[in-house]
């Protein structure tokens, strides 16, 4: 055999193996390409069309940017969902991150019956159907009893100005419903207990450093990864959180005859925007964190 | 003088036994060696927890305990969680207004339907994008990723547009067709995960079967597939509860006939008082609390039954298929 027909035969045995590879993909492939790429490029071509609904179908005309600088200057309920829905997610992201990491530092210790207490913490990612939350909520079920009690939200509204306040008491009335959307970040963090060796612990110990000192200076930077795991995770699952208002404006502008498809999804992506903007904080976080594990 | 000799000997005394050797052992039992390892801590550890998991089952318990009130306990502010008489109206009232065997029967096509393509299909994207070698594999896996941070609304308007036309809307098919092709939902963290699992699996089984002369595909059904079987039940329970938990996709693609349990509740009270305009308009109205909330508990009590067999599968799911490495 010449070294040509090697090299054919090399190729091919080569592309074979390739080829199994496509096909494992496949699936996931035409998927990619049906119900995420070309939504998206439709998106964003609508987004910049006027759609009306004429007696034919659907009439398609290009106004250029008009749908998002009516979004944001015109429509004055969506800027304000979205300022809102802002708010709601500074205060509910760290809420969400703090309670989960001193929940599973908790849940990290060896004490018999932690299984249970991790059952129970896990709980309610089993029930969070959006429906069910919202009912609770409105039934006033998702308020930390004490707050009322203890007279917080009047030192909250005496205290803070109307803009600050009134989030602020709307993060209270929903306080335990937010801390349901924990479960999942509790584990990723215990998982990621796991990951520092025991043998750490014990040299800082012999070093003579109390549990406080080794808690800020191995556990807390060496669950910084998972950290930014965590805030991608918490903001990704907060797309669909029932009480996440984009979702509703989006619908209702839908089917909005003044309205219709073309600025809904101008502001689904307007929406999008902010988002990953974000997120790009967050990677950026997670990158220079993963910089200095390397270190 | 005297006294002095005696607290002398006191203190002497008291020394001796702080000294002793049953003394150490109460202390090192009580603080532990290194202040949480102790009984103390462990005491503190408990108050905190259960303290949290009160305040964390709190909705949970108020579910159910209205759920159980009668309308003269549910108007009467001093019941606060017992009710006097159990009343059993409201399951049965909330089971006819939820039309709850049909709707169950949707709900589960879409989650079970749903989960268990998305099992097979996410653990052969993984394990492609985990062993095989193509052209492209890194852009494949930074695409699975980006379709992870899509937020469903930039994609929701097509998707509706689409499925309208090709008359699927009020199917099953709106969500078990995206299964099938990968992109169902939160398909993307599932491949994620299978990719992991299948990076930590050793490479010699496959190059041994591959010498035994066995096809890529006889490699991965036979060999691959059952070493994998605990990932692919992680992933097949956490994909059937949040297919039974999806509301706004199902809120959106799903009317008419085909309407899962998750979407039920808020027509719960039409349901009941549709014959009664009057009552069905009223908001917060005291009256349906309870009926809502045994519809509540009758939307959960399915996945609770699944997680009370299956929990431990859950909770140590994400350290078993090692995700976080």
């Amino acid at each position: 055999m010449n070294a040509r027909a090697k090299g054919m035969a090399k190729l091919a045995y080569k592309w074979r193996s390739y080829g199994a590879g496509y096909l494992f993909m496949l699936p996931w492939m035409i998927g990619f390409a049906v119900f995420m790429a070309f939504p998206i490029g439709w998106s964003l071509y609508l987004a910049f069309q006027k759609v009306s609904l004429s007696g034919t179908g659907f009439k398609y005309s290009y106004i250029g940017m008009q749908n998002f600088k009516d979004a944001l200057f015109k429509d004055n309920e969506f800027t304000i969902q979205l300022l809102v829905f802002m708010q709601q997610m500074i205060f509910m992201i760290p809420i969400i991150i703090i309670f989960s990491l001193c929940v599973s530092l908790l849940l990290n210790q060896q004490f018999p019956g932690r299984f249970l207490f991790r059952a129970i913490f896990f709980l309610p990612v089993i029930f969070s159907t959006g429906q069910v939350l919202t009912e609770l909520f409105q039934q006033g079920a998702g308020d930390v009893p004490f707050i009322a009690q203890y007279g917080i939200d009047t030192y909250v509204t005496e205290n803070f100005s109307k803009s600050l306040a009134d989030p602020l008491l709307n993060i209270l009335g929903m306080m335990i419903l937010i801390l349901w959307s924990s479960g999942v970040q509790i584990l990723i963090f215990i998982a990621g207990f796991q990951t520092i060796s025991k043998s750490i612990y014990e040299a800082v110990r012999i070093d003579g450093a109390s549990p406080w000192t080794s808690f800020w200076k191995i556990t807390l930077p060496g669950v910084k990864p998972f950290i930014a795991l965590n805030l991608l995770y918490t903001m990704v699952d907060l797309f669909t959180f029932p009480f996440n208002p984009i979702m509703e404006q989006i619908k209702s502008n839908m089917f909005n005859i003044s309205t219709g498809y073309g600025y809904a999804s101008a502001i689904a992506w307007l929406y999008f925007i902010f988002i990953m903007i974000l997120i790009a904080l967050i990677m950026l976080f997670l990158n220079s964190s993963n910089k200095a594990r390397r270190a | 003088m005297k006294t002095e000799a005696v607290v002398r000997r006191y203190t002497r005394q008291v020394r001796s036994y702080v000294n002793s050797r049953k003394a150490q052992r109460i202390k090192l039992a009580v603080l532990g060696q290194h202040m949480n390892d102790g009984l103390l801590a462990k005491l503190f550890i408990y108050f905190m927890l259960s303290i949290i998991a009160y305040l964390y089952l709190q909705p949970f318990f108020y579910m159910i305990s209205t759920m159980l009130k009668g309308l003269s306990d549910l108007l009467d502010p001093t019941v606060k969680w017992i009710p006097r008489t159990i009343d059993w109206d409201n399951l049965s009232r909330a089971f006819k207004g939820l039309s709850y065997p049909r709707a169950f029967m949707n709900s589960m096509l879409l989650a079970a339907g749903g989960s268990l393509l998305q099992v097979f299909v996410c653990a052969i994207t993984g394990y492609a994008l985990a062993r095989l070698q193509f052209p492209g594999k890194k852009l494949f896996f930074a695409l699975v990723f980006l379709t992870f941070l899509i937020p469903p609304q930039v994609i929701m308007i097509p998707l509706y547009v689409t499925f309208s036309k090709l008359g699927w809307l009020g199917t099953p098919f709106v969500f078990l067709i995206p299964a099938l092709l990968g992109q169902g939902i939160k398909s993307a963290l599932f491949i994620i995960i299978f990719r992991q699992f299948f990076l930590s699996l050793p490479k010699a089984l496959e190059e041994a079967a591959m010498i035994d002369g066995a096809s890529m595909f006889r490699l991965f059904l036979r060999i691959i597939m059952p070493l994998a079987s605990s990932a692919c039940l992680v992933v097949f329970l956490f994909s059937f509860i949040w297919y039974w938990n999806e509301g706004y996709l199902t809120s959106m693609f799903l009317s008419g006939d085909f309407i899962p349990l998750s979407n039920k509740l808020s027509g719960l009270e039409a349901a009941i008082f549709g014959d009664n305009p009057s009552m069905a308009t009223m908001t917060q109205n005291p009256v349906t609390e309870g009926t809502k909330m045994a519809g509540a508990f009758l939307i959960v009590f399915p996945p609770l039954v699944l997680y009370m067999i299956a929990q431990r599968w859950f909770v140590e799911g994400i350290e078993r298929t090692g995700l976080v490495d």
